[in-house]
């Protein structure tokens, strides 16, 4: 019977290639969009995993929304129940160039936790940071691929000082000591240098963008997070396990966002899946009659024109995976030379774009089949 | 008339359709017997019922009341899922417009009729090459239908009713829309699959069709007017 569903695709063939490049249309931007979600729910999760172990102040006003200091780290610190707390200052690197997804950034953080924060990441080239490193940067494999860089370079970062006459932009070299391997985090963009060179660069005093505090390891670490806000006023303490929620929230609505507008693309492809099985069975009514007076079974013809329905799906599934990957892929290469990605296709997004391109040719194709089904053989027969 | 023997068993077949409020008698009150190998042909004017009884006897349509029994099988009693069934194995349809499929070779036409009736593709490809040599197209089976005559598509036709042996076929104006020349042809090949065992009942207005059958049926107004054997010449 697929020889039959074959021909019969191919005998029309500028009505199928629209309808097949419809479907293509739909799941490229599935493939698109899906892709960024994908990359960036990948990216959260490493990213996560890689501090999973502690809990994050911030101001009370939200990160950003208020100082942080040395003092307000010590405070943490001395909460029952945390084994250690350290303080972590971010910075973009390029503060005139603020990016279209953050960019990269600087990080001060205290040599001496450097390797402790990262877990398990090992460097690909050089060593950590260490007690007394001044002007030292241990790079994201990001960064290092965006500018080139090696172990003994220098780096350039640059810092924007409000003055009176208005903003001064401050640069300095920072010698690269380490490379990390690639985590797909948000630590391959980020510039990691010590602390204390940090906030006199940027001009910060002690203050710290965020405390990261290490519970002990029989502490509960939502007790202890609630310990912490108790203890230590105007913070905001987030376990794991609630920081992890609320990102996800936020990733829920951009996934829904971004795959709404692709599933709705590619829902258009499948009503002109059905819009031309319609025409199709309409315009071969008499040979559906033809096929019933020959003893063709009502399951024998909603299983061809389903057929036709369904391969011109995963025919469209196919060429938007092809299209779409092409794009990605091409995007992805033009972003990596910028130190930054924006897609991931996983074998997850390949299945449910082929699964669901299928299932969208299907169902289009369920009506047209079943009137072609039901036709009275008599009826079809005198059809003109 | 031996009942056992008979191919076709037709009793009080009837049919009425209500055309708004008014009720049409197609067929009214028809029983006649058709035995193995008999070519007969069903004449009569237009309206005189001959397409519609037609219809019932090929599980196109069902009857108002009666019987009709096709190879001892009631075939009016079919449910829709015999109903295929008895079509592809009891019944070979030749239909006036030929009504080939337009993107299939003569070949695969023929093909399709074993396909719904789950012939495996080897035997049925045997079997296609054999009825259409039968039918002298040998060198016109992949031919699509754009490509043959009148005349070669209606051979084609009646190597796809003949397909998967069926206890009898039922031709519809078979030569209604050829020239004389090839009517003549047709008929002469009906009549000699006739000979060679296969019941034929043919549905024509042309008398010199049924003049070459071995037996009419005149039908009017719904109802058998008469049934005469034609003598063979």
């Amino acid at each position: 019977m697929f020889d039959l569903i074959i021909k019969n695709i191919t005998q029309r063939k500028l009505r199928t290639g629209l309808t097949v490049f419809g479907i293509a249309l739909g799941i490229f931007a599935v493939i698109v969009m899906g892709g960024m979600s994908e990359h960036f729910n990948l990216t959260f999760d490493r990213s996560m995993s890689l501090t999973a172990d502690k809990i994050r102040v911030l101001p009370e006003g939200g990160f950003g929304g208020g100082n942080l200091n040395e003092s307000k780290v010590r405070e943490v610190k001395r909460v029952p129940g945390v084994s250690d707390a350290y303080g972590l200052l971010e910075a973009p690197l390029d503060p005139e160039s603020l990016g279209m997804f953050g960019g990269d950034m600087v990080l001060g953080i205290p040599p001496e936790k450097q390797e402790l924060a990262m877990k398990d990441t090992k460097l690909t080239e050089g060593r950590f940071l260490v007690t007394g490193d001044s002007y030292r940067a241990v790079l994201g494999s990001g960064v290092a691929r965006e500018f080139n860089l090696k172990v003994g370079d220098e780096l350039e970062v640059k810092s924007k000082r409000v003055a009176r006459a208005g903003t001064i932009t401050h640069t300095r070299n920072f010698t690269v000591v380490g490379i990390l391997e690639y985590t797909g985090s948000f630590f391959d963009n980020a510039v990691q240098v010590p602390l204390d060179r940090a906030q006199k660069f940027f001009d910060r005093g002690d203050t710290v963008s965020l405390i990261l505090a290490v519970p002990d390891p029989n502490a509960d670490p939502e007790d202890l997070t609630k310990r912490i806000e108790l203890n230590v006023e105007k913070v905001k303490a987030f376990s794991p396990a609630e920081l992890r929620k609320q990102i996800e929230q936020s990733l829920v609505v951009f996934s829904l966002i971004t795959i709404s507008a692709a599933v709705l693309a590619a829902i258009i492809g499948g009503l002109s899946v059905m819009n031309t099985m319609l025409m199709s069975v309409s315009e071969r009514t008499k040979e559906f009659g033809l096929m019933k007076a020959l003893g063709a079974e009502t399951r024998d013809i909603l299983f061809m024109t389903m057929g036709e329905a369904a391969l011109m799906g995963i025919l469209g599934g196919i060429l938007g995976i092809i299209g779409g990957g092409a794009l990605v892929y091409y995007l992805n290469d033009y972003l990596a030379s910028k130190g930054t990605t924006l897609f991931t296709i996983t074998p997850r997004l390949l299945v449910i774009s082929i699964v669901f391109s299928t299932l969208l040719g299907v169902i289009s194709g369920a009506y047209p089949a079943y009137r072609a089904a039901k036709m009275s053989p008599m009826e079809a027969l005198r059809y003109e | 008339m031996n009942d056992n023997e008979a191919i076709l068993r037709v009793r009080n077949l009837s049919k009425t359709y209500m055309q708004g409020k008014i009720p049409v008698h197609a067929l009214s009150d028809v029983s006649f017997d058709v035995q193995k190998s008999e070519f007969l042909s069903i004449v009569g004017p237009s309206g005189s019922g001959k397409s519609t009884f037609l219809s019932m006897i090929g599980l196109l349509d069902k009857p108002t009341s009666g019987s009709v029994f096709i190879d001892g099988i009631e075939v009016t009693k079919a449910s829709d899922r015999e109903a295929p069934v008895i079509r592809r194995e009891k019944i070979g349809f030749v239909f006036q417009h030929f009504n080939l499929i337009p993107t299939l070779s003569a070949l695969e036409n023929v093909d399709i009729a074993m396909r719904f009736a789950r012939v495996p593709k080897s035997r049925r490809k045997e079997r296609a090459v054999e009825l259409l040599t039968q039918m002298g197209l040998r060198d016109r089976m992949n031919h699509k239908p754009s490509e043959l005559s009148g005349g070669e598509q209606q051979r084609v036709a009646i190597a796809r009713a003949m397909a998967n042996y069926p206890a009898i076929i039922l031709a519809d104006e078979p030569t209604g829309e050829v020239d004389t020349k090839t009517r003549d042809m047709i008929v002469a090949l009906l009549k000699e699959l006739a000979e060679k065992g296969q019941t034929i009942l043919i549905v024509t207005h042309d008398t010199a069709v049924s003049a070459r059958t071995n037996r009419v049926i005149t039908m009017r107004d719904g109802m058998i007017e008469s049934d005469t054997k034609v003598e063979e010449k």
